[in-house]
């Protein structure tokens, strides 16, 4: 099928559906030489219809200008993870602080809702839509890295300058987070909090040190704990930490590479009592789990429940991942999109971000700035736990800890197809 | 057989003579089925207790698995401390409100076509309506996804709706033909000889006899549209019905006001119940009937 | 208009369908006409599928999933097993004992079921967690070794299976039960049958519309169903329905997420064929 006539019928199916449509804008539509006789009904019109179609460098409107310069509208839908933002005293996150100061700043309006549970469900949601070029009803939403270079690859996200549209970000942001391997010069992306997935193991239940990949993912030494392990469900998580205990760098692994990440995971698989997503915080807490992948923000959190929970980056290495804002494609209220993402790079808002979320803070200047409020805090209470915060490694880590950090491949679609395969055989084969 | 039967016996069944005391084995084998059934319900109530106790649970943190105290707070809370809750819950109501009386509607008739009437088609339209039984929800789910975006449908209220009526129809023909299936004509032919046209026969005679199959079909419909998540995962867009916020927060922790709110709808079904019975005794409401009263 | 209907007596049952059928028409047929046509196509998202006809992908994808595909059918059959022997005496009890309380009955096996699945299957995790309240105070007693588990276990995930489908079970059995008339049981026992004789040759037959209904509401969504073995099992226990689930939403691989939802569902409807000419019934294919 060439490009020629997918675009005609793309082009074809986005103006049947457009309502304002007059016969000469129709006809420009559909290219020169006319209509395509009967393209309309044919099975590839159908399908690219029914969201299935070639989409990428072939797309036709709307087109790759980039968004922002404009005055924002006042109104902004925000989609995100669930307890990524600061809550009101009710605990209701869609009445945030941060939320409430920045309508005070700049007089935007945010409807905030947590509908993003995970990277797939999510974008299984609003995949058709994009596909099909009409508005995803979200001006910003929230995935990680890797989902991102996915959409970027799929033209699934609005671009911008992000030097003139984010100021903020370009002064305040630590340079890890400047110009990714995911997205080139923050095209389309910045991020929001950054995490680290490490093992997490309750020192109850297990009786020694927890310092390397093998003591989870060799069988020798995971029997031990046999049925009291836990993996993600998360392909890109667990195949790392597999290729990590081979010492192979993640951004450089090769085929082979990723099939022996595969048999080590199936070497394991025995031992494992379940392949998690976020529900793996459950089985840490209530002794399911002796030790299991984790996420750094989680093991923080619940280090208040239960202070013996331990969290490390293992000597063979962690994964950093990165959440980031973006804005899908046919977003109503782009300006304000960017207004909110210039916002939050304030030091003083990341700050007070940093100190409700407990992930890792992309601002550095926010640690003083916590440490200012510990300082300022009246009960011993908000004390301990702010300097907790700016203390801590999972919110501000050290040098040392990031060098063993690595970050996800970004994989095209052959390859993720192939992980995707053969993790598959892992968690259900 | 049965019919003939039916026909040819005398309404009286009492027997002579002083009823006995029936020995203790006869006893005890009497009381088993009760007694069985009384297991099964306290089985089926077990998860509920639960729920319920846990709604009364004084958490530190986000958990909610491990007793830590008595409190009433989320009680006190339980509608004012996610809205999105309450708006999940308004919307599941509805929907399951709207799609019950639809779907029993257009069930019932389709039942009624298929048991009482010949026509011709009726292998395809068997095969039609047992299909979305035998199809699995997420194929309902994601293929229903497909036709709505490339009919330019927003999805939302409007789109679970038309999801839940679908499969609802299905469920509701299956239950109503198995209580319609040995419908005795009998009464009808009788109305009728009596002088009642079909109309009034339809209305005072067939109607009553099958309303409690109608009742059975519509309090199934309604019990699988408020609780269904698969298809309306795929169907609603961003709006959420009460399986799926509950769904999303069982990922981090469901909140204690989760239970009560779960309570809440419990104990509403039970003052339904216990309104049914008071209704019945007092005569307001008439006991179901068998047919060969 | 009752004139008018008498004149086009023959158009009537049409009319009583068109609703309905028009209904199933749009809102089942297209779309998933439209599904089987995407699992004879090949490609990925980003480069998008072409309708190739590879009818190749349905063998490749039964040899690949036969395991779960065999669990799926293993774990319905002893569903429907459980939830009928569960269901059956309950609903005869309901039927033939409950007088006055039948409806009060009925409803309470329906109303836990009122509250949200996700919820009853939590409070399950709950109540049969490694260390809770069952199975802790077992360890404590000695009674049960310490490494003991029934959660991430086949038990685990058809003990939540049959327990979210009793309610259908029960209800249809109940309507057809309800209406088997008595004085047909006074009449066996007059003639000298004893109660299980009476129960044998009358009960059961006149009911079996009711276990037809019964099985067929607890197989076909027992097989179909992922929830409980994603909350309730191991991996170990995965069932087809996690496996589409995941080729869908995590693959993104269509055509195959497509073809084995169209094998499932063939799988079962063989599977309601072969059970129908076993009962004789013209329920479904009447």
């Amino acid at each position: 099928m060439s490009d020629e006539r997918t675009r005609l019928e793309r082009a074809i199916a986005r103006a049947l559906r457009d309502d304002r449509i007059s016969r000469r804008s129709f006809l420009r539509k559909a290219g020169r030489g006319g209509l395509y006789a009967g393209g309309a009904l044919s099975l590839p019109a159908i399908l690219a219809a029914c969201g299935i179609g070639p989409s990428g460098s072939a797309s036709v409107a709307p087109s790759s200008v980039p968004v922002g310069g404009g005055e924002p509208s006042g109104t902004l839908i925000f989609a995100n993870w669930e307890l990524y933002i600061d809550p009101d005293e009710n605990d209701n996150p869609a009445n945030s602080p941060t939320l409430v100061a920045f309508k005070d700043a700049t007089g935007i309006e945010t409807t905030y809702t947590e509908n993003i549970i995970d990277n797939q469900s999510f974008f299984a949601q609003i995949q058709p839509d994009l596909e099909a070029g009409n508005p995803t009803g979200y001006d910003l939403i929230v995935m990680t890295d890797w989902m991102i270079g996915n959409m970027i690859r799929l033209d699934y996200l609005e671009s911008f300058d992000v030097a003139q549209n984010v100021p903020n970000f370009v002064a305040n942001a630590a340079d890890k987070y400047k110009d990714p391997s995911y997205d080139a010069d923050n095209k389309h992306s910045v991020p929001w909090q950054s995490g680290i997935t490490g093992i997490g193991y309750n020192p109850a239940l297990v009786d020694e040190e927890i310092t390397s990949m093998a003591q989870l993912l060799d069988p020798a030494m995971a029997e031990k704990y046999s049925g009291k392990i836990g993996m993600f469900t998360e392909m890109r998580d667990s195949m790392c930490f597999a290729l990590l205990l081979n010492g192979v760098v993640p951004k450089d692994a090769t085929a082979s590479d990723v099939e022996a990440a595969r048999d080590v995971l199936l070497a394991q698989k025995p031992h494992v009592r379940g392949y998690f997503g976020n529900d793996y915080v459950n089985g840490l807490s209530d002794g399911t789990l002796a030790m299991t992948m984790a996420w750094s923000g989680d093991v923080f959190q619940l280090q208040f429940d239960n202070p013996d929970l331990r969290f490390v980056v293992p000597e063979e290495g962690a994964m950093l991942w990165i959440d980031n804002m973006a804005i899908p494609k046919g977003a109503a209220h782009p300006n304000d999109a960017l207004a909110i993402m210039d916002y939050v790079y304030r030091p003083e808002v990341a700050a007070q971000l940093a100190e409700w979320v407990n992930y890792i803070c992309p601002v550095p200047a926010a640690q003083d700035i916590i440490r200012q409020h510990a300082d300022e805090a009246e009960s011993q209470e908000d004390k301990d736990y702010l300097a907790a915060v700016a203390e801590s490694p999972l919110v501000f880590p050290t040098e040392e800890m990031l060098s063993r950090l690595y970050s996800y491949k970004v994989l095209d679609e052959a390859e993720e197809r192939e992980w995707n395969e053969m993790f598959q055989e892992v968690v259900q084969g | 057989m049965a019919d003939a039967l039916a026909r040819v016996l005398p309404a009286t069944t009492e027997s002579p003579g002083r009823p006995r005391r029936p020995p203790i084995g006869a006893r005890l084998r009497r009381a088993a089925l009760p007694a069985f059934t009384a297991l099964v319900v306290a089985y089926l109530f077990l998860p509920i207790l639960v729920m319920i106790a846990f709604g009364f649970n004084d958490i530190q943190g986000r958990f909610n698995y491990a007793w830590q105290g008595f409190t009433l707070e989320h009680w006190q809370n339980a509608f004012n401390r996610y809205p999105a809750l309450n708006d999940a819950l308004k919307t599941s109501v509805i929907v399951a409100g709207i799609s019950t009386v639809i779907a029993t509607f257009m069930g019932t008739l389709i039942g009624m076509a298929l048991t009482r009437y010949e026509f011709r088609g009726r292998g395809p339209l068997n095969m039609l309506i047992f299909l979305p039984i035998a199809t699995p929800e997420i194929v309902l789910g994601a293929s229903l996804l497909a036709l709505f975006v490339s009919a330019g449908v927003a999805r939302g209220l409007v789109t679970i709706l038309l999801a839940h009526i679908m499969f609802n129809i299905s469920y509701v023909v299956v239950t109503v033909r198995a209580r319609l299936a040995g419908f005795n004509r009998a009464l009808e032919e009788a109305a009728m000889d009596l002088g009642a046209d079909e109309w009034t026969t339809f209305r005072k005679v067939t109607l009553p006899l099958i309303f409690p199959g109608i009742m059975a079909a519509a309090l199934l419909a309604f019990a699988l549209s408020i609780d269904d998540f698969v298809i309306t995962q795929f169907t609603s867009g961003r709006t959420a019905t009460f399986p799926l916020w509950v769904y999303g927060a069982s990922r981090i922790g469901i909140p204690p006001q989760v239970n009560v709110v779960g309570t809440l709808i419990f104990g509403t079904a039970l003052l339904g119940v216990v309104g049914w019975i008071v209704l019945q005794r007092r005569q307001l409401v008439a006991p179901p009937t068998r047919t060969d009263r | 208009m009752s004139g008018w209907l008498r004149q086009h007596r023959a158009l009537v049952p049409y009319l009583f369908l068109v609703p309905g059928g028009l209904w199933l028409i749009i809102f089942f047929l297209v779309p998933v006409l439209a599904m089987a046509a995407v699992s004879l196509q090949e490609g990925t998202l980003g480069t998008g599928f072409r309708l190739t006809f590879n009818f190749g992908v349905f063998p490749d994808t039964i040899t690949r999933w036969d395991g779960q595909l065999i669990r799926s059918l293993q774990y319905g059959l002893i569903v429907t097993l459980l939830a009928l022997l569960i269901g059956y005496p309950m609903a005869y009890t309901i039927a033939f004992r409950g007088g006055r309380y039948k409806s009060i009955l009925l409803l309470l096996v329906i109303m836990p079921f009122f509250t949200s699945f996700i919820i009853r299957t939590i409070s399950w995790k709950f109540i049969l967690a490694d260390d809770g309240v069952v199975l802790g105070s077992l360890k404590d007693l000695g009674w049960v070794d310490a490494g003991f588990r029934i959660l991430a276990t086949p038990a685990a995930v058809i003990a939540g299976i049959t327990y979210n489908f009793l309610p259908f079970v029960v209800l249809p059995l109940y309507v057809a039960l309800e209406k088997i008339d008595h004085r047909l049981i006074e009449a066996a026992t007059d003639l000298y049958a004893s109660r299980l004789q009476a129960f044998l040759r009358v009960t059961l037959p006149l009911s079996l519309p009711g276990v037809f209904a019964a099985t067929l509401l607890a197989f076909i969504p027992a097989v179909g169903d992922y929830i409980n073995a994603e909350l309730l099992g191991s991996p170990g226990e995965t069932m087809i329905g996690n496996v589409i689930q995941r080729l869908y939403l995590v693959n993104n691989d269509y055509p195959q997420a497509s073809a084995l939802s169209l094998i499932l569902m063939i799988g079962i409807l063989l599977s309601v064929f072969a059970y129908t000419r076993l009962l004789r019934g013209q329920e479904l294919t009447g």
